[in-house]
């Protein structure tokens, strides 16, 4: 189609652009190199098919804002048809005479999908831009008091009106350039939408010379944009579209959001522990960074930032961003990064802010873990620089002397025991389970409740199991969360003796937290136990017939799933199960709106139990206004922390009168 | 500057606490053991004057059993320099007079030009031994410290007063001062610091071979008071219940 000289400066085009571009996505890739702990590229190109999977599916993009989701779909569908359609349209422009597959089925098949997808992708980016242009849609928009960098903030708006109209122009000139093809080759009705235009060029009566003409210019366009645009790739958002997959195909496996690998604190060699600067974060959340398409759906349900706190973690993976494209030459070429991350990526009240909920990992379309560089950044707070709440310390005081987060006496833990028929490991010797009541189930007045609630269940089960009494220590959770290594670590060690000493393979637990830790981040220091929530065990016993509660629970009930077993631990239908065993047929659990995978964390997790972070509403409020909503008279839980929270909730809205919050297993130990 | 940190390891307040049989001492298998609270002020004091100048020494001084390695390493851990563990084994020493004067050698081979120690330990409460060591060693004494200014030979102190009353004090150096809790934030030791500790010098010397005086004062016996709570219904008209409150405030709290 083109002519010589065309095809001449089309390959020059072609070399200048790659080499720009090869000047750019070489200091993209040295950037995320950067990093610690490097990236197995091997293995991240074995884990390919995962990539693709997720790209061509896009199922991770409908986890929510499922209307959104699917316009994305068709989107990122027709990009990918039209990598083959630019590869089609280069070999037509410069091959003399070349048409692909012309008088052929597939060619016509071909040519009907790229028409389609050329008018669905337009009217997709024409929506996408209509709503964070014109209709403003807030969910696009980071909120005060979120650190947002000057760069970000206008670099965001910028970016997307370069993206969204490159992909106008593109698209819409290949369109342009299709239907001239079409006039002047006569119409072509697999293309329906190509030929509707060409009879407007018909209409016009341009002569053939023109359309022709017309056809080179939209030929250029559409193609020059591409070329244009692609040394751009890097700076741009919407490297999201390879960079998202890719952060699939190099994902680590974790055992759970929130375990990371254990740290070697007895390395003498190790100058770093945590993240202080860029370059401490692994290789892989550096690459978030360049998958994060600042869809902004991590802030959705972020509990902080629902409440008005100062962190979101959209922004959090937006700063760094920002900060690559604005230190990019520097940043490459192995310059130390300017500042602390606590000083530009968020605040240090949005570091504290975070209750390590998991929605954010959970929800995040490309894979990004904004959590986990939170837990990273707490690290190094803890363990370097000794920068953290006045209570948090108090707390590590309390752990370190007492064994507890409360600051109780170690000799009083197994007082809960008193008068109940509970063994005592000590006493015992051995048993198959070991019962976990944890320092809530322990210490406070509700947790000990559910303790009592669980024995009961346990002894009428008959279940061969003991408690370690007053050899339980804390597991370490709020210390690990908080980033306290060095004292979970501690804890750890002390509890696996223990668990060494007699025999312990089996746990059950009323508390997630626990669980995630005895299971999770025990298991990644070497020690793998079967650790079971109660709400699991109990329902095995239901299942099994060992315990055959009364079905009387006539009143309206509402359950608040806890993080650290939901999305922590991927269980939602245990709790609901027993819950359901319960309540007399016809009665049925009334949901929130926030559920399941979307639930709303109450605040306490990730440390949050134990300082308060002032700014903005308080989480537990929030959840348990939502509560209130369903009418439902009792909230359930099944999570120590949840318990405390919504009881404290439960008091403060005014509802201790008329609404009460219990675990399930008071639920079923009360019908037994 | 040379500093001394008088640091003692007491039983942790929430501890609960069981007499031995013999009656003379508490039973330790299973309680929980930390640094006296105005002892982590003492430390955090001396290391910020440290900081503040820029150069000097901090070293901790422990009396006590092993157990109170836990407590060293600790204060290590925090940023002291080295330290001294004047080891004793139960029958614990209680008499303020022959533990002064056991502190009292060590000190004075060291010579510091400060010595600090917590206003009073938390668990047998003399409020001594500050006072004595600086008498023996001839040092200008304060008490009940909330600030301290380094004033080149002199140092300049906020002393508690009461009912609210402060008072600065300017003393020759070198001085004993005893440290009233809450005077700064005390910090969190940094892993670094928790590692470099476990390398750092800790002198043992025998609290029996340094006693040169005879005890003063011995234990008879250990009981434990068990207070006892009662709860008073107020009841009436809403103006007999005030009148019945404002009494009880006035009368039994004693709020003015």
């Amino acid at each position: 189609m083109l002519y010589p000289l065309e095809r001449i400066i089309f390959v020059l085009v072609v070399l200048v652009s790659l080499g720009l571009s090869w000047v750019t996505f070489s200091k993209m890739f040295k950037v995320i190199g950067r990093g610690a702990d490097p990236i197995d590229w091997k293995k991240a190109f074995l884990n390919l098919p995962k990539g693709l999977g997720v790209f061509l599916s896009q199922r991770t993009l409908f986890k929510t804002r499922p209307i959104v989701g699917g316009i994305h779909a068709v989107v990122a569908w027709g990009f990918t048809l039209y990598m083959a359609v630019n590869v089609v349209d280069v070999l037509y422009g410069m091959i003399p005479g070349f048409h692909f597959l012309p008088n052929h089925i597939m060619g016509d098949i071909y040519r009907f999908f790229v028409d389609i997808f050329s008018i669905l992708v337009l009217i997709g980016v024409k929506y996408f831009m209509f709503r964070r242009f014109i209709a403003k849609d807030q969910n696009l928009v980071v909120k005060e008091p979120v650190l947002l960098s000057e760069s970000a903030r206008n670099g965001m708006r910028r970016d997307s009106f370069i993206v969204g109209m490159f992909i106008l122009c593109h698209v819409g000139f290949r369109f342009i350039g299709a239907s001239f093809e079409v006039a002047i080759q006569g119409h072509d009705w697999s293309q329906p939408a190509a030929t509707l235009l060409s009879f407007l060029w018909t209409e016009l009566t341009m002569t053939q010379a023109s359309l022709a003409v017309g056809e080179h210019v939209s030929w250029w366009l559409a193609l020059g944009l591409i070329l244009a645009f692609l040394p751009y790739f890097p700076y741009s958002k919407h490297a999201h579209l390879f960079m998202g997959p890719l952060n699939y195909m190099v994902a680590k496996e974790r055992r759970s959001p929130a375990t990371l690998e254990i740290m070697d604190l007895e390395d003498e060699n190790a100058e770093q522990f945590g993240a202080s600067k860029l370059e401490h974060l692994p290789q892989k959340e550096l690459l978030d960074g360049y998958a994060c398409i600042m869809c902004n759906r991590c802030q959705d349900l972020c509990p902080a930032y629902i409440t008005g706190k100062e962190l979101s973690p959209s922004a959090l993976e937006i700063n760094k961003r920002y900060y690559f494209n604005e230190h990019l030459t520097s940043f490459a070429n192995g310059e130390e990064s300017t500042d602390p991350l606590y000083k530009w990526m968020l605040t240090e009240e949005a570091i504290w802010s975070c209750t390590t909920c998991g929605y954010c990992v959970e929800v995040c379309p490309v894979g990004n873990e904004p959590m986990v560089d939170i837990l990273r950044i707490r690290q190094d707070l803890v363990l370097m620089e000794s920068n953290f709440p006045q209570e948090a310390m108090d707390v590590f005081n309390k752990i370190e002397t007492y064994g507890n987060p409360w600051g109780m006496s170690p000799q009083d833990r197994e007082k809960w025991t008193e008068g109940l028929d509970v063994p005592i490991m000590r006493e015992k010797g051995s048993a198959e389970y070991l019962y976990w009541a944890g320092c809530a189930g322990a210490y406070d007045d509700r947790g000990k409740a559910i303790s009592k609630s669980v024995v009961k269940i346990l002894n009428e089960a008959n279940v061969d199991y003991a408690v370690l009494g007053n050899e339980e220590t804390c597991t370490g959770d709020s210390a690990r969360r908080i980033g306290n290594e060095y004292l979970f670590q501690m804890q750890a060690t002390q509890n696996i003796e223990n668990f060494e000493k007699y025999g312990v393979k089996k746990i059950i637990t009323q508390c997630p937290h626990c669980l995630t830790t005895l299971k999770n981040d025990y298991g990644e220091m070497g020690a793998e136990l079967d650790v079971i929530h109660h709400s699991q065990f109990i329902g095995q016993l239901l299942a099994d017939g060992k315990i055959k509660p009364e079905k009387n629970l006539t009143e309206k009930v509402t359950f608040h799933d806890a993080c650290y077993l939901g999305r922590h631990l991927g269980e939602y239908d245990a709790p609901r199960e027993v819950l359901q065993s319960v309540m007399v047929d016809g009665n049925d659990i009334i949901e929130m709106d926030r559920t399941k995978e979307q639930s709303f964390c109450c605040g306490a997790g990730g440390g949050n139990m134990w300082y308060e972070i002032k700014t903005g509403k308080r989480m537990n409020i929030e959840r348990f206004e939502e509560a209130i909503e369903t009418g439902a008279k009792t909230v359930v839980t099944s999570c120590n922390f949840c318990m405390i929270m919504m009881e404290d909730s439960r008091k403060v809205t005014g509802q201790d009168e008329t609404m009460e919050v219990v675990d399930i297993a008071e639920l079923v130990a009360a019908r037994i | 500057m040379k500093i001394c940190v008088l640091v003692k390891q007491i039983p942790g307040s929430e501890a609960t606490f069981n007499v031995t049989p013999d009656g003379r001492w508490i039973q330790e298998s299973g309680l929980p053991f930390e640094m006296n609270e105005s002892d982590i002020y003492a430390l955090e004091e001396a290391l910020q004057i440290r900081e503040k100048m820029g150069e000097g020494e901090v070293f901790v001084v422990t009396l006590g059993p092993d157990r109170c390695q836990k407590t060293i390493r600790e204060a290590l851990a925090k940023g002291a320099d080295r330290a001294i563990h004047i080891k004793e084994e139960a029958p614990f020493c209680t008499d303020p007079l022959t533990i002064a004067s056991v502190f009292t050698q060590v000190i004075r081979e060291e010579n510091p030009e400060l010595v600090l120690s917590g206003l009073q330990s938390d668990d047998l409460g003399f409020g001594q031994t500050g006072v004595l060591i600086g008498e023996m060693l001839g040092m200008t004494t304060a008490t009940l410290v909330v600030a301290t200014e380094i004033q080149d030979e002199d140092i300049r102190v906020k002393r508690e007063l009461e009912a609210g009353w402060f008072q600065w004090q300017t003393m020759k150096l070198p001085a004993s001062l005893a440290i009233q809790s809450g005077l700064n934030t005390p910090r969190y030791p940094s892993l670094r610091g928790i590692m470099t500790a476990r390398k750092k010098e800790i002198k043992d010397v025998s609290f029996n071979d340094l006693r040169n005086v005879d005890f003063l004062q011995s234990f008879k016996k250990l009981s434990i008071q068990h207070a006892e709570k009662h709860t008073e219904m107020i009841e009436g008209s809403v103006d007999e219940i005030v009148s019945k409150l404002v009494n009880v405030f006035k009368n039994e709290i004693r709020i003015n």
